[in-house]
């Protein structure tokens, strides 16, 4: 019972202090008015004030366009490493890693680089005569941006799945008279697509809490949940605590509850195939 | 003649996928060698002055200095809670976990941004130092990748067996690990130590937010000079790139060295 107790002690002690505690302490903290009482006025808040609805808009926005979108390239990007040399999958993978971790302000630098005012894309378009119809700092630039990380970890999640599809399969179904389309709707996609929606989920999510590409590529002139949250923390005169804890408490319940139902489809799905 | 086409197919979608994901670093590349490069198609000139000017740089030896110590200590912090936990689950007690899955998830639930408010709420007016909270919460984010990393070390050998047959022979439970455990799961501790290192040095979020400007770490910094200076900012960006390619590089070379270990004792099963 002692080495039990040795051996989880330090991972439980870090979990309370900086996980159990802080987000306890937050959902109280979002139930608190200004006379330190409880209130409900701040989740009032929330789906009332017009600014507040078009952060919320916004990341909804953004976060349903980049995940659906770098969904649907990273499941060809997944399809065709599974074709690739053991040696170019690997070289592959590494960029993808690489690429998820330059996230945030170097990626947002480049990006600025490339397409910002003074950047090369600008220099381009000027040069060809042709219409500007792209700006980085817009929502629609924002969207761009997030399909740097979001593509490379789409890919990461969904390359295991695909390398266990087995290619013999395929010879057997052709064998046993089934048309390609068949052999698709019967045996791939039962397989892949429980993944293929976690996959989605969990790319959602991670475009939900995006705080720091956001932030480094508009400052605060696009709004979104996460910059939301940081402005009003350290926002100076605007800063509302209990108001940040709100949405903070709302986020992390949404997205449990959808990452919990994504969880629950494959690990369902599993056990009928099981 | 599938196979061929397909072959072809795949290696056009991977050509595209590669010149999108690199062009913007290649970019940042060529402009931090760059004299000018503003509104022009082709930089005017080249040079190596913005490195010389950022190296000197006072500010830039401290940021590094502190990115490097918040790495370093979150990995420790992060290999003191999870390896005595993962060794447990693996050896003892498989139902420990799927307890344990709810980490895996983590950044995804609770990401920096919503973790940071409830850390904000908590500490703000405690006397407690905000740096010391700061290492604890990166560990805490970092943790999924340590699990993983230090989970997959354990498959494929029969550990509980080496471990009991250690204790049978007198050793005590430490001095078994020590010298029965840890030298089979180098590789997974090395590769969860980089790979914890990598996102703790690259922290923004956290950083910002709980120690605001009092606490300059790298990306900090290089979202300041990003603001008043791009040339610097670009040099920034490319060394902290080229820090993200060694740490890869370093990542294959241990995963090929251990292959190649494993390849010789079980030869066949492999290709």
């Amino acid at each position: 019972m002692t080495t039990r107790l040795k051996v989880f002690f330090p991972l439980s002690l870090l979990v309370v202090l900086v996980l159990l505690l802080p987000i306890s302490v937050m959902i109280v903290a979002s139930f608190q008015g200004g006379d330190a009482g409880f209130s409900l006025d701040n989740y009032r808040q929330v789906f009332t004030n017009h600014y507040y609805s078009e952060a919320i808009r916004n990341s909804l926005g953004i976060a349903l366009i980049t995940s659906v979108f770098s969904l649907l390239i990273a499941i060809v990007g997944a399809w065709s490493l599974t074709h690739l040399s053991p040696s170019t999958k690997n070289m592959f993978i590494s960029l993808f890693n690489m690429s998820a971790s330059f996230a945030g302000v170097p990626l947002a630098f480049s990006l600025i680089i490339l397409f910002g005012n003074a950047g090369i894309w600008q220099a381009l378009t000027t040069a060809l005569h042709l219409p500007r119809f792209f700006e980085i700092y817009s929502l629609s630039g924002t969207t761009l941006a997030y399909t740097f990380f979001e593509v490379p970890l789409g890919i990461l999640f969904l390359f295991p799945v695909f390398e266990e599809l087995n290619p013999e399969w395929r010879e057997i179904s052709a064998v046993l008279g089934a048309s390609p389309f068949f052999f698709f709707k019967k045996v791939i996609l039962p397989i892949i697509f429980p993944n293929i929606i976690e996959v989605l989920i969990l790319l959602f999510a991670n475009a939900m809490g995006t705080y720091e590409t956001t932030f480094a590529l508009t400052g605060n002139s696009i709004v979104t949940i996460p910059t939301l949250i940081g402005t009003l923390i350290d926002g100076g005169l605007t800063a509302n605590i209990p108001l940040a804890c709100t949405f903070a408490t709302l986020f992390a319940l949404v997205m449990t509850a959808l990452v919990w139902l994504g969880n629950r489809v494959t690990r369902s799905k599993r056990e009928v195939a099981a | 003649m599938y196979h061929k086409t397909s072959t072809y197919w795949a290696r056009g979608i991977m050509t595209a996928l590669f010149l999108y994901l690199v062009t913007p670093i290649v970019v940042t590349l060529i402009y931090s060698f760059s004299t000018s490069w503003v509104k022009t198609i082709l930089p005017s000139g080249f040079t190596l002055k913005w490195y010389s000017q950022l190296i000197t740089n006072a500010d830039f030896t401290s940021s590094l200095l502190r990115s490097l110590g918040l790495g370093l200590l979150t990995t420790v912090i992060a290999q003191i809670c999870f390896l005595p936990v993962v060794f447990y689950a693996n050896v003892y007690d498989a139902r420990v976990k799927s307890h344990l899955r709810f980490v895996t998830v983590l950044p995804f639930t609770i990401p920096g941004i919503i973790l940071v408010t409830g850390l904000i709420q908590l500490y703000a007016d405690l006397p407690i130092p905000k740096l010391l909270i700061l290492v604890l919460a990166i560990s805490l984010l970092s943790l999924p990748l340590t699990y993983q990393a230090l989970d997959n070390a354990f498959i494929g050998q029969d550990f509980r067996a080496m471990f009991e047959q250690a204790l049978v022979l007198g050793d005590s439970p430490l001095k078994a690990f020590i010298k029965v455990i840890l030298p089979n799961i180098r590789a997974g501790i090395l590769i969860a130590m980089l790979l914890t290192f990598t996102s703790a040095f690259g922290e923004y979020v956290l950083t910002n937010i709980l120690l605001g400007g009092n606490f300059e770490t790298l990306k900090i910094y290089m979202y300041r000079l990003m603001q008043s200076n791009g040339q610097a900012s670009s040099v920034l960006t490319t060394i902290y790139f080229i820090f993200l390619a060694l740490v890869s590089l370093i990542l294959i070379v241990i995963m090929r060295h251990y292959a190649k270990h494993d390849q010789s004792s079980q030869k066949g099963t492999h290709n």
